[in-house]
């Protein structure tokens, strides 16, 4: 039988991981070598079905990559929960504590039995010191996921303005009185 | 409100105060615990910190190799072997010159040349500056309160052996304790991370991953600056023509590690050293002049690359700091004194934010908070 020494000395756990962080599209476009630093960065954590993984306002100190299980995005609104999102392995959340600490403006839940990988401002901070290049490939690709939010809501708000233009033709008295509420 | 009505009330809310919630109670207790071990069992205390600071020096390789998918074990074993061979090659090319150097200095000749050398200097100053010899005395005086001195300090040498047999067993444990933990260090955070409830994890974490990197960071810092220190010096000494260069510079790289009186001390040993070789001022001049620039070099440029920005102590704080180490724990506290104070005060800063957080406090960055953009495109 054939000895394979790559194999025996392969951690097949990482590589599992490195695999998932090549789908991921926060570190598109990056090499295996430096999806390979930035993956020795990241915790892992497993949480069971049902624990918070923050709360809404929580200062957010780091970005989660869904290793396994799903996660539920969720936010309160006039007391009742309000479901924004589902996510499934490879999916990635918290990506704004990585720009600065503010408060989180939903709260995430592990559904099933999750896993996640974790990477706190601080070690993403001396990525931006030591890995510039990498540093700066994540940054764009941040930037580009906001430029995409900051266009759906754009694209939502327009739409309001032209409803209510659109009501102001065929009702000029409601869309007065709701302009003036 | 009546004065009576206002103490009742502040009396309420002091009450409220004076009970912390149960958890500060069990991390206090814990910390205490830890110091009272730390304090009655110190020379574990000391196996345990070299083993984890040797682990931290290594821990960016083993990190290196996980990158490319590297198993955690092979790679630390790996690196152990490749130490132990560079260690085995050093030892083979530096040893005998080493050794030749230590038998020289460890003879019997050492305490007569230096007992010439400060004789020889003495009537030389005296010679100079007639003056001194009401401040200095007369040379013979001074040769009786020397002899007495060394004999007082070999008188102490048997204690010496003993202390020996621990630090060679020390020697031996560091490298096994280091090995263990630098393999099971990813193992053991998971098991930490695993128990930690998820709710408090990301303050918790994040102030765990600003301690690991003001350690981390201070520690690869000292090792380096040392290194480059030790390097000058070998350098300089050799240059200027000063005996056993390599043992000396070896001993400002490592005495180097503790701040301040580091410097101080191997500037002293050195100059004695060179004292007796020369029994003249001009070349202890020289040698001093080669200290003073080193340390000049290691505050404006070495230090600041190497160390860097890890540690913002306050100068008062960091004295402070390394004299109350001193006097608990001696050479060892003063040099753990700098990064413990430092993780306090980051460990302080970041709960203090993470409060402020949670209160609704947001403070501007750097002092002004950054304009709004009134619309994006």
């Amino acid at each position: 039988m054939k000895w394979h020494w790559r194999q025996w000395a392969t951690d097949a756990e990482q590589l599992r991981r490195l695999h998932l962080f090549g789908n991921v599209p926060l570190f598109s476009g990056l090499n295996r070598h430096q999806l390979g630093k930035l993956l020795v960065k990241f915790f892992e954590k497993r949480y069971p079905a049902g624990e918070t993984i923050f709360r809404e306002g929580d200062p957010g100190k780091a970005l989660f990559v869904v290793l396994e299980g799903k996660v539920s995005i969720v936010r309160t609104a006039d007391g009742a929960e309000k479901l924004l999102a589902v996510l499934a392995p490879g999916a990635y959340f918290g990506e704004l504590a990585l720009i600065d600490d503010q408060p989180r403006f939903a709260g995430a839940r592990a559904d099933e039995d999750t896993v996640l990988l974790i990477l706190y401002k601080s070690h993403f901070d001396d990525l931006i010191e030591g890995q510039k290049a990498l540093a700066i490939h994540v940054m764009e690709n941040l930037l580009k996921t906001l430029a995409g939010y900051v266009r759906a809501e754009q694209s939502r708000g327009a739409l309001r303005a032209a409803k209510t233009a659109a009501v102001s033709i065929a009702e000029p008295g409601a869309a007065a009185e709701r302009t003036r509420r | 409100m009546t004065p009576e009505e206002e103490e009742s009330d502040g009396g309420e809310t002091a009450s409220r105060r004076w009970f912390p919630p149960p958890p500060s109670i069990v991390w206090a207790l814990a910390i205490a615990v830890v110091i009272l071990i730390v304090y009655v069992a110190s020379d574990v205390a000391v196996l345990f910190i070299f083993s984890a600071t040797l682990a931290y020096v290594l821990n960016p390789l083993v990190r290196m190799a996980e990158g490319f998918t590297i198993r955690r074990d092979l790679a630390v074993t790996a690196i152990y072997l490749a130490i132990v061979v560079v260690l085995f090659a050093a030892a083979f090319l530096l040893l005998p010159r080493l050794s030749a150097e230590i038998d020289n200095l460890s003879s019997g000749s050492f305490t007569q040349q230096l007992d010439q050398a400060v004789d020889k200097l003495h009537r030389e100053i005296i010679a100079e500056y007639p003056a001194a010899e009401r401040i200095l005395g007369v040379p013979e005086a001074r040769n009786e309160r020397l002899s007495a001195l060394i004999e007082r300090q070999t008188a102490n040498l048997p204690n010496l052996l003993t202390h020996m047999v621990s630090i060679v067993v020390v020697i031996v444990l560091i490298p096994v304790f280091s090995y263990f933990l630098l393999r099971d260090s990813r193992k053991i955070v998971r098991l930490l991370l695993d128990r930690l409830p998820a709710v408090h994890i990301e303050t918790s974490v994040a102030v765990w991953c600003e301690i690991d990197r003001i350690i981390g960071r201070y520690i690869r810092g000292l090792a380096l600056d040392g290194l480059a220190i030790g390097t000058i010096a070998a350098t300089g000494l050799w240059a200027l023509g000063v005996n056993y260069p390599l043992l000396l510079g070896a001993f400002s790289g490592m005495a180097n590690v503790v701040p301040y009186l580091g410097p101080f001390l191997s500037g002293t040993v050195v100059s004695v050293i060179a004292m007796i070789q020369f029994q003249s001022l001009a070349p202890l001049a020289k040698v001093l002049l080669l200290y003073l620039g080193i340390k000049f070099c290691d505050i404006t440029m070495i230090s600041p690359i190497t160390v860097g920005g890890s540690v913002h102590l306050h100068p008062i704080l960091l004295v402070a700091s390394l004299l109350i180490g001193g006097h608990a724990f001696g050479l060892i506290g003063m040099i753990v004194a700098v990064p413990t104070v430092t993780t306090l005060q980051e460990v302080a800063r970041l709960l203090l934010e993470h409060r402020r957080g949670r209160a609704g406090i947001r403070l501007p960055h750097h002092g002004r908070a950054l304009p709004l953009q009134t619309y994006v495109c």
